[in-house]
């Protein structure tokens, strides 16, 4: 007897999808472009099915099946379940990073239509996948993805840090500077109190962006995240909102404007942006000199996901300069970098819910820095980070990896000790100055004038 | 000379075309209609309405700005940009492609209508219509050639090129060789009439020049008219119309 499959009548939904999005669909023209670039297909490359033009294509397909000239004439055809939950299977296998797009011939906006269908298949109860099923959970409990307090958000803040209650600009940090890698969060306050610019941040009342919940198609509760955030800015009355988490930029510039109801009065700027401000204005005072060759990892979600949003200058060539500046440093660049940056596999839900590819691919962006001889990565990303190092321990490299806002503490000679927290024992981070050392007293000299560019 | 074969007359093959127009015409409609399927933004509701489709293209083709629309259309449209910063091969082969078919279609238009001219001496232009159809063989050899040109590099690449050739479906295969024949059967079909303009009629043959203009047309019609609109080769409608949508890409 043949095997029988599930057969249900319950029709693939359309509705995140705009007619646009449905005409990008049959626009793809199975060039095949996309494929040599995708970073997914690059590490399962026995799996051409999660390649974007075969998803494209099953997705026609099954359009086809509902909606298409023979639907019409003889009626919709069953849906096969056991394709549905394979096609599923293979939509989550991606990290929307969106090189299929920055590469694609007709320009099919491929992040924002993964991000669309995979909101369709979760209405139909076909996703998401995996562990990224408890995020809309601990996200509507806790208000951040790590189950921390929200009352101890601000856990990481030195004593000695001033953060005022309200103020024209605000820093963002994100749950994961909140709650694992502290020391991004230290970094930042101290450099901005050391260059005397006056911030608050929103504490207890910031939740998390809820990037992760657009990235797996879980839309429920995100109305409510971008409200709250918005409100409570708005409410502390600030003009300028500061990011040093990739994830939480492009989150609050592109998804919390589409949900919010009203206007919003402020703007995101990538803390990089505004530290080469303050660099090449001389407000900052260097130290020490960095004796390290370095290089840099574009973050997808705040490079090619909102490049056509800030332009090319603030997501690709701010940091750069940021890091051109630091003292004695030896910056140099990938093979793979700015818009055709080679994803580290944190993102689009992968890490959660595909750990084995997320390490596959994060082990392989170590690879692309060890070739230009990189001793230390760098990155805007805490998420990148904390899988680039999970590549890069699975692999062995001894590769150091810190943010470019850790850096930049150390050689303006700022002290990046985390106070005592609850947080402290779930800390992921490559010491800076620490024993798991990344970056050595040793490697530090103090600064000398040739070190600085420009002087 | 008569250009009929297999009991086939002008009126019949005029008919033919406007039938072939009226499918193709409704299958454009049927596909705008389709992509009405979905909402005209984030989060709205789903309305399902050809003219849904159609405004919420031209909300996105124009929301910055007239400029960039003609931007987009110029370098993005028209000369392929995006698809020139990934593969200088790539963008010759469609260039190519592009311009000798579109120009192959628009003179073939014109020399349709010149043949209704011709035949029921509108106004007395027949005479005319002969000099303007004599005129179309120049362009005929010239944008043919290129097509052939561009045809050939799209054949060579998926028999050549690995990649190419592992990611190459019955579908790329049925467009390829059907545009490929279509161009051999245009040439053939213009050298046995004994009008090509570089070879004269050095291959005349009234005999076999009926056959091939039939099978020519036939081939065209059949393609690009009755199977585009419901098939994958809508890419060649939605592509562009995605460029614009997009304003270029990022």
């Amino acid at each position: 007897m043949a095997e029988e499959t599930k057969t249900e009548s319950k029709p693939i939904t359309t509705g995140f999808l705009s007619s646009t999005q449905l005409m990008e669909i049959d626009a793809c023209t199975n060039c095949g472009e996309c494929m040599k670039w995708c970073p997914t297909y690059g590490i399962y490359n026995d799996k051409p099915e999660i390649t974007p033009p075969a998803k494209i294509k099953a997705f026609r397909d099954l359009m086809g099946g509902q909606h298409g000239l023979r639907a019409k004439i003889f009626g919709p055809k069953k849906l096969n379940e056991d394709e549905i939950d394979k096609f599923t299977y293979d939509f989550y296998m991606c990290s929307t990073c969106g090189v299929c797009g920055s590469v694609c011939p007709v320009g099919i906006n491929t992040v924002e239509l993964w991000e669309a269908i995979r909101a369709n298949l979760v209405r139909r109860g076909n996703g998401p996948y995996e562990k990224q099923k408890f995020f809309p959970q601990l996200l509507y409990k806790d208000r951040n993805p790590y189950g921390g307090k929200a009352e101890e958000r601000l856990s990481f803040v030195p004593p000695d840090a001033e953060v005022l209650e309200s103020a024209n600009i605000a820093y963002f940090p994100g749950c994961t500077a909140a709650y694992r890698q502290q020391t991004l969060g230290v970094a930042t306050v101290r450099i901005l109190n050391a260059l005397d610019i006056p911030f608050c941040m929103l504490g207890k009342d910031e939740w998390c962006c809820a990037s992760v919940l657009v990235r797996t198609g879980q839309r429920d509760i995100m109305r409510e995240h971008a409200n709250h955030n918005v409100d409570a800015f708005k409410d502390r009355g600030v003009e300028t909102v500061l990011y040093a988490c990739a994830g939480c930029i492009r989150t609050a510039s592109i998804d919390w404007p589409r949900w919010y109801e009203g206007y919003i009065p402020y703007k995101n700027v990538p803390l990089s942006v505004y530290l080469r401000e303050k660099i090449q204005n001389g407000e900052v005072e260097w130290k020490h000199s960095l004796n390290k060759k370095l290089t840099f990892h574009d973050p997808c979600h705040s490079g090619r996901h909102i490049l056509h949003h800030i332009g090319k200058d603030w997501t690709f060539e701010a940091p750069r300069d940021v890091y051109h500046a630091f003292p004695g440093a030896e910056y140099v660049e990938m093979e793979r970098s700015r818009e055709l940056q080679r994803c580290c596999g944190a993102g689009g839900g992968v890490k959660a819910g595909v750990p084995d590819l997320a390490l596959g691919m994060g082990s392989a962006r170590v690879r692309d820095g060890e070739e230009v001889g990189a001793e230390i990565m760098s990155s805007t990303c805490p998420f990148c980070r904390r899988n680039i190092m999970d590549g890069r321990n699975a692999m062995g490299s001894k590769m150091g990896f810190a943010d470019q806002v850790e850096i930049m503490a150390v050689l303006m000679g700022l002290d990046v000790a985390i106070p005592p927290n609850p947080y402290l024992k779930y800390q992921e981070w490559d010491d800076v100055l620490g024993d798991r050392i990344c970056i050595k007293p040793g490697d530090l000299e103090p600064v000398k004038p040739d070190d600085i560019e420009g002087d | 000379m008569a250009f009929y074969t297999l009991g086939l007359t002008f009126s019949i093959m005029i008919a033919l075309t406007v039938a072939v127009l009226a499918i193709w015409i409704y299958g454009l409609y049927f596909n705008f209609k389709r992509w009405g399927l979905g909402s005209t933004g984030y989060q709205d509701e789903l309305r399902n309405s050809f003219w849904l489709f159609i405004a919420t293209w031209i909300h996105e083709a124009f929301e910055d700005g007239i400029w960039v629309f003609i931007r987009t259309l110029i370098l993005d449209v028209f000369l392929l940009r995006r698809t020139l910063r990934r593969s200088p091969v790539r963008w010759i082969m469609h260039m190519t492609m592009f311009y000798g078919f579109l120009t192959l279609a628009t003179v073939s238009g014109l020399g349709l209508l010149m043949d209704i001219i011709e035949h029921f001496n509108i106004l007395g232009l027949a005479e005319g219509a002969e000099m303007v159809k004599h005129m179309t063989e120049l362009p005929f050899d010239i944008f043919g050639y290129l097509l052939l040109f561009g045809v050939t590099i799209a054949v060579l690449r998926r028999l050549i090129l690995k990649d190419v050739r592992d990611n190459t479906t019955a579908y790329d295969v049925v467009l390829v060789g059907g545009v490929f024949l279509i161009t051999i059967t245009g040439f053939y079909a213009e050298w046995l009439r004994g009008n090509a303009f570089l070879v004269g009629d050095a291959f005349a043959s009234p005999i076999y020049a009926p056959h091939f203009s039939l099978i020519h047309t036939i081939l065209a019609l059949a393609l690009f008219a009755v199977i585009l609109p419901w098939s994958k080769y809508l890419h060649i409608i939605a592509g562009p119309l995605t460029i614009l949508a997009r304003r270029g890409g990022e």
